[in-house]
């Protein structure tokens, strides 16, 4: 509770010679994990990519479970373990890992639409795959064949294709696995701050100096990331304006007073994860006007003279204000100028006609120093300030929860930290490059901060592992919704989120 | 002081218009903590003249009442659904709230802290709907400087950043802007000199002229010129025989509709490819390559065209080529009937051999370019271009001159005239691109 009386002193505003001040650095080294040949072959089948998954992801979930099952006897039967699915013998105890496959009614699903003689999957109408009448089934299966579970163990963990697991019990007489108890593969192992990039002791110092000059440390004084999503630039709709306006002299430093605004030079760099151009207003446009436009002129190919390019210039505006003060990572969502299949490789720099002067040289690619504006792929994986982070756009986290029934969205980054897959539903529900000889999404190493864009709202929990790992999770809101987005402490790895309001 | 005084009069009591810090700081160049200052104390000199003169909106951030924090907050506004809140960790919330004057006491209520206050806006009536301010963060960018970004940075006092690096480019062209908005980086842009090392620059470059020139060429005699050239463009034969000419052709550095005036007669068919390849005067050097690739590209429609209408375009051929013959004669007159496939001919032409012409008919080998496709080591499908010899006999031919536009003695109606004959016929009958999908 504030009365105008008690802040009306902060109104006079000190002595206008203050200095500047100067934005910290940010140590910055994105990592390439999810960039794709630009002459890939998209010739490939996809079932290499579960191969891989599996045969990755198996050694660390048989080690969990033999750690946790051996000797483990149930009614004086000792159980063992399974190589294969098919192994399997009905009524021996046994344990087994492998794939897991949903079979969902509501889920898409190709050899459906083939025999349908269709091509294409018609658009998916529902919002959830899941569906409560019992009827999808769980199945587990690995390069030998495919078993049913049940169990009512399963109703309480939710799963998703393509998660690896390992599960212990009897295969019943209707040749369906009854499972005791499941396993996953659990937290990576976790690297240390500092592993891949310098710890830079000579801008520790010049940070230190920055507070000293500007003699008020803040609060809440470390460094800082900001995160935000779903900026959602749109050509037709204003109603956030202000708030981008808003959000924009917030980043900058110029809005709040000169005590927050030191604290905001603290804020090292922003990290846009998707949805940055909003495509929906266009396509309300379209359905209205595009019938007569259709029957004027029916051209073959594309009509330029539908597309909007209002929205990526305003984004562009936007970005390139801000560089001059502030490094941006930006990531590519599900409505952004990208490819649509995960991982999506970095938005175009031509698409920034303002804002690619501070883009890396995609000549000089792969050199020394990654762009003041780095475009990235989505996922997208880095170390800021010595911790691993690990990003998205958002598209993995959506897809997993159109296959369970809770909303928790914080509880799906959970599981996929502990499945070490960061988009277990690629290739199934979540397009995807066709993978050959790697799949990326395996987590090879846990991330310090995982975060997620485009999300209904705000969340963030801390997750550890059985070897001490501790992951921040963060879903990050859209802010054209909630108007908010996060600033993350890159020493505590503390989550502030900042909500801009207008009444 | 006295300017912002000034200001602020003139444009809120005047002209009756907001005014943002932004704004304030940008047209005096003070930074924007003492723009807020100025308006903080111009609103307390008015209103203590005159109450109520002019309302205020403020900007408010700091922590709000816990209580409220649990999220409810939020979702009591965009989301009915209570959200089990337990899933998430607390995470402390900062709010920055911008107010206008009148809720300002109801805002500040919610606040358990507040770091900071300052006013945000004036304006000369109560601001019900504050989106209204962002239009005025739209006239800002007026006031971008074609500087130093740092610079700019420094004279507003927006935190700068040293680190700040830009990629080095160079002979990057000005980018035209859309908007009038300008940033930092456009203006490095400027800054540069514009060479055209670029491939995209030339290009740029290729399409302005090509607009140009057919603008302005439109008026002259050289009217019937531009429509053919278009079609062309898209159309199959003359483009790699123009294109070879045009290659031959020394550069124009500067292809203005003149130049192509004093030649109309005799260079009239390649001068919609001129305009294509004449332009790219600095990029002599690579031509050859990118000759090719077009030339490639250029193959494959035709190709492609020619798989679907390929007898019609025989025919087509004959009868231009008797077209052709006749005009030959009294070439005098300027043609503007540039048709692709009669530059595809003249090439076939000298190689013709006739062997009998009694019986009214003539009949023989010619030469002709026939199209090979293979597939190339790396796997690609390539289509190259071969001399080889083909009998005709020329009761193929339909009538000669029939349907050709008769030529006037004036060049300039005439060739206005036909043109616009030509373009419509021939885009019916031997297939712009555009014609053959719409045939379809």
């Amino acid at each position: 509770m504030v009365k105008l009386e008690d802040v009306s002193s902060l109104l006079q505003a000190p002595a206008p010679s203050q200095k500047v001040p100067i934005r910290t650095d940010s140590t910055y080294k994105p990592l390439h994990s999810f960039a794709l040949d630009k002459q890939r072959s998209y010739k490939q089948q996809y079932g290499d990519m579960y191969f891989l998954r599996l045969a990755k992801i198996k050694p660390a979930v048989e080690e969990v479970a033999s750690k946790a099952w051996d000797g483990t006897e149930i009614g004086g039967e000792l159980a063992k373990r399974v190589d294969r699915v098919l192994d399997v013998r009905q009524g021996e105890l046994c344990w087994v890992a492998g794939t897991v496959y949903m079979d969902m009614r509501l889920k898409p699903n190709i050899l459906e639409d083939v025999s349908k003689d269709r091509w294409l999957s018609a658009p998916i109408s529902s919002q959830k795959y899941y569906s409560d009448d019992g009827s999808d089934q769980i199945m587990l299966e690995d390069d030998s064949g495919r078993v049913r579970l049940v169990g009512e163990l399963l109703n309480s963990i939710p799963l998703v294709t393509g998660c690896i697991i390992a599960v212990m019990g009897t295969e019943n007489t209707n040749g369906e696995f009854e499972v005791i108890d499941l396993k996953v593969p659990d937290l990576a192992p976790q690297p240390e701050r500092w592993a891949l990039s310098k710890a830079p002791s000579a801008s520790g110092k010049s940070k230190s100096e920055d507070t000293d000059m500007t003699d008020s440390p803040s609060p809440n004084g470390g460094k800082k990331v900001a995160i935000v999503s779903g900026l959602s630039f749109s050509g037709t709709d204003a109603s956030y304006d202000l708030e981008l306006n808003l959000l924009l002299e917030y980043l900058l430093g110029e809005a709040l007073g000169p005590d927050e605004q030191t604290s905001i030079s603290q804020i090292s760099r922003l990290i846009i994860a998707g949805d940055s151009i909003s495509t929906t207003a266009t396509k309300e446009n379209d359905d209205e006007d595009d019938e007569t436009k259709k029957r004027a002129q029916k051209k073959y190919g594309y009509d330029a003279s539908a597309y909007n390019p209002l929205p990526s210039q305003l984004f562009d505006e936007f970005v390139a204000e801000l560089l001059p003060s502030i490094p941006i990572t930006l990531l590519p969502g599900a409505r952004d100028p990208a490819n649509a299949s995960y991982p999506q490789q970095p938005i175009h720099t031509a698409m920034f006609p303002l804002s690619r002067a501070y883009a890396s040289d995609p000549g000089a690619a792969s050199t020394s120093q990654p762009g003041w504006f780095d475009t990235v792929t989505n996922p997208w994986e880095a170390e800021i300030e010595g911790w691993r982070i690990l990003g998205t756009g958002g598209q993995n986290v959506d897809d997993v929860f159109k296959y369970v029934e809770s909303d928790d969205r914080l509880g799906m980054m959970e599981a996929m930290c502990r499945w070490r897959c960061c988009a277990p539903t690629a290739p199934d529900t979540l397009w995807s490059y066709p993978f050959q000889e790697d799949d990326p999404f395996v987590l090879k190493s846990c991330p310090h901060v995982y975060f997620v864009g485009c999300q209904p709202e705000f969340a963030t929990k801390v997750i550890h592992g059985p070897d001490g790992q501790s992951v921040r999770l963060i879903a990050v809101p859209s802010f054209s919704k909630t108007k908010e987005f996060v600033l993350v402490d890159t020493e505590t790895l503390e989550v502030t989120k900042i909500k801009i309001a207008s009444r | 002081m006295d300017d912002a005084k000034k200001y602020l009069s003139d444009r809120l009591l005047s002209e009756e218009v907001p005014v943002t810090y932004r704004l304030l700081s940008r047209v005096l160049n003070i930074r924007v903590n003492v723009a807020k200052q100025k308006l903080y104390e111009f609103h307390q000199s008015q209103n203590a003249s005159k109450a109520n003169s002019i309302h205020a909106t403020y900007l408010i951030y700091g922590s709000k009442t816990e209580h409220k924090q649990p999220e409810t907050g939020d979702t009591d506004m965009d989301n009915s659904v209570p959200e089990p809140e337990p899933l998430s960790d607390y995470a402390p919330t900062k709010t920055v709230t911008i107010v206008a004057e009148e809720n300002l006491k109801d805002a500040l209520a919610e606040y358990e802290e507040v770091t900071s206050f300052h006013i945000y806006s004036l304006a000369p009536f109560p601001q019900r709907d504050l989106a209204l301010l962002s239009d005025v963060s739209k006239s800002l960018s007026e006031y971008r400087k074609i500087e130093d970004a740092a610079k700019t940075l420094d004279t507003y006092g927006i935190i700068a950043n040293p680190q700040a690096r830009r990629k080095d480019r160079k002979g990057r062209p000005p980018i035209p802007a859309p908007a009038p908005s300008t940033s930092a980086p456009k203006n490095v842009k400027q800054e540069a000199p514009p060479t055209l090392s670029k491939p995209s620059q030339p290009e740029k470059v290729k399409q302005e002229v090509k607009e140009v020139s057919s603008a302005e060429a439109t008026p002259s005699s050289s009217a019937g010129k531009k429509p053919p050239a278009t079609l062309k463009r898209g159309a199959s034969g003359g483009i790699m025989q123009s294109f070879a000419k045009a290659a031959a052709k020394p550069p124009k550095p500067k292809p203005e509709p003149k130049p192509k005036e004093e030649d109309t007669s005799m260079a009239l068919s390649d001068d919609g490819e001129a305009d294509d390849e004449d332009l790219p005067t600095s990029k002599s050097i690579d031509l050859e390559a990118l000759k090719r690739t077009r030339k490639q590209r250029e193959e494959e429609l035709m190709r492609m065209m020619e798989d679907a209408d390929d007898d019609i375009k025989e025919a087509k051929k004959e009868d231009e080529q008797s077209d052709e013959e006749m005009e030959e004669a009294s070439e005098a007159e300027p043609e503007p009937e540039p048709e692709p496939e009669q530059q595809s001919k003249e090439e076939k032409e000298p190689a013709e051999v006739i062997s009998n012409s009694g019986d009214g008919r003539r009949r023989g080998k010619r030469r002709v370019m026939k199209k090979k496709r293979i597939l190339d080591d790396q796997g690609y499908m390539v289509t190259i271009q071969e001399a080889a010899w083909e009998s005709f006999s020329e009761d193929e031919a339909p009538p000669p001159a029939a349907t050709k536009p008769t030529p006037a003695s004036t060049p300039a109606a005439s060739s206005t005239q036909k043109s616009k004959k030509a373009a419509p016929g021939k885009s019916a009958s031997q297939g712009s691109i555009m014609s053959f999908f719409a045939k379809k």
